[in-house]
């Protein structure tokens, strides 16, 4: 027998059915975290937004139902908008709008076993807009329809903030700024 | 925010611009491009495209993030069972809200249905003497006409 689909999970999860809990928690929580790693940057605060996104998850169990979104579109908006919350708690930013322009200078060069740790910092050097949508592509393996979907933009606005990213992370990651 | 679909063949223009946004592996590209991509993808500007696009996906690819551990598993499912049981009682409750809700509209439907319904008749069609029986009324009067007869 196949594993159950989300919105059968969200269903039994509705009904009150522990075994579904587990099987939801088991089944998002390691792509959720990574989400949100990867957006703060910081593990203890992804553990948060973990916790807080599955808070939402029972509390919409119940009256979920599939419209316009599938479960794992929505799961993923749910979690970068916890995400945004941080980011802008940070006070990083001193308008409400978020920065598109990037901190391109390139990395100092990596010692050995630090590549990991250099994406990483790359990563959270871009601006928040193109590091969402090379997460959800890049890491999350979100299509591109599902992408823009959770992103709440078009399909070609998914496209160029995955293009000014990727070409902004060549900058910071290697020193070569391309054709931007 | 329909996806506009492109189909036909994939010009280097085109490949180059797909690349730049979904890196070099083909997979993450867009599906309805992807048939057409896989053929540009075998000649050589293809190849020099993905190759370079490949580099940052190497390095992007270095990138991991710690498995979620033991204890946070713990700590959601054990959140998660409160959490559910008080969505589940205040559904209930709602629902119970609900029919009552229901119910007492259709005490005031009903009643309303009568008023509306039901002619207004003068009021000396309800009042009857209490002499009065179905064949007549049985009070002196009556008598008196018994005796006249």
């Amino acid at each position: 027998m196949g594993a159950d689909t989300d919105e059968e999970l969200v269903r039994r999860i509705g009904a009150g059915d522990p075994a579904a809990v587990q099987a939801m928690v088991a089944r998002k929580l390691p792509r959720i975290l990574a989400l949100a790693a990867r957006m703060l940057g910081d593990a203890a605060e992804a553990e948060d937004v973990a916790q807080e996104t599955f808070v939402r998850i029972w509390r919409h169990a119940a009256g979920w139902r599939q419209e316009r979104a599938r479960f794992d579109t929505w799961v993923h908006r749910v979690a970068l908008n916890l995400c945004y919350d941080r980011l802008r708690r940070r006070r990083e930013w001193t308008t409400d709008e978020l920065p598109e322009v990037a901190d391109e200078a390139p990395l100092p060069d990596a010692m050995p076993g630090d590549d990991e740790r250099r994406v990483g910092r790359a990563l959270q050097r871009i601006a928040p807009r193109q590091r969402e949508a090379i997460v959800l592509v890049y890491y999350q393996d979100l299509s591109n329809i599902e992408a823009a979907s959770a992103m709440q933009v078009s399909v070609d606005a998914l496209e160029s903030l995955l293009a000014r990213g990727r070409r902004s992370l060549q900058a910071i990651l290697v020193g070569d700024d391309g054709d931007d | 925010m329909a996806e506009k679909t492109r189909e036909g063949p994939m010009d280097a223009k085109r490949f180059a611009a797909v690349a730049d946004a979904y890196g070099g592996a083909l997979h993450r590209w867009p599906r309805d491009e992807q048939p057409a991509a896989l053929l540009f993808a075998e000649t050589e500007e293809g190849r020099a495209i993905l190759a370079a696009a490949g580099r940052l996906d190497a390095m992007l690819d270095r990138h991991r993030v710690e498995q979620p551990s033991p204890a946070l598993y713990g700590t959601i499912v054990a959140r998660a069972t409160g959490e559910v049981r008080q969505v589940r009682r205040r559904r209930l409750w709602w629902l119970g809200f609900g029919l009552a809700g229901i119910g007492l509209a259709g005490a005031v439907a009903g009643l309303a249905l009568v008023t509306v319904v039901s002619p207004e008749l003068p009021s000396d069609r309800y009042v009857m003497d209490a002499n009065a029986t179905s064949f007549g009324d049985a009070g002196p009067d009556a008598d008196q006409a018994e005796e006249d007869l």
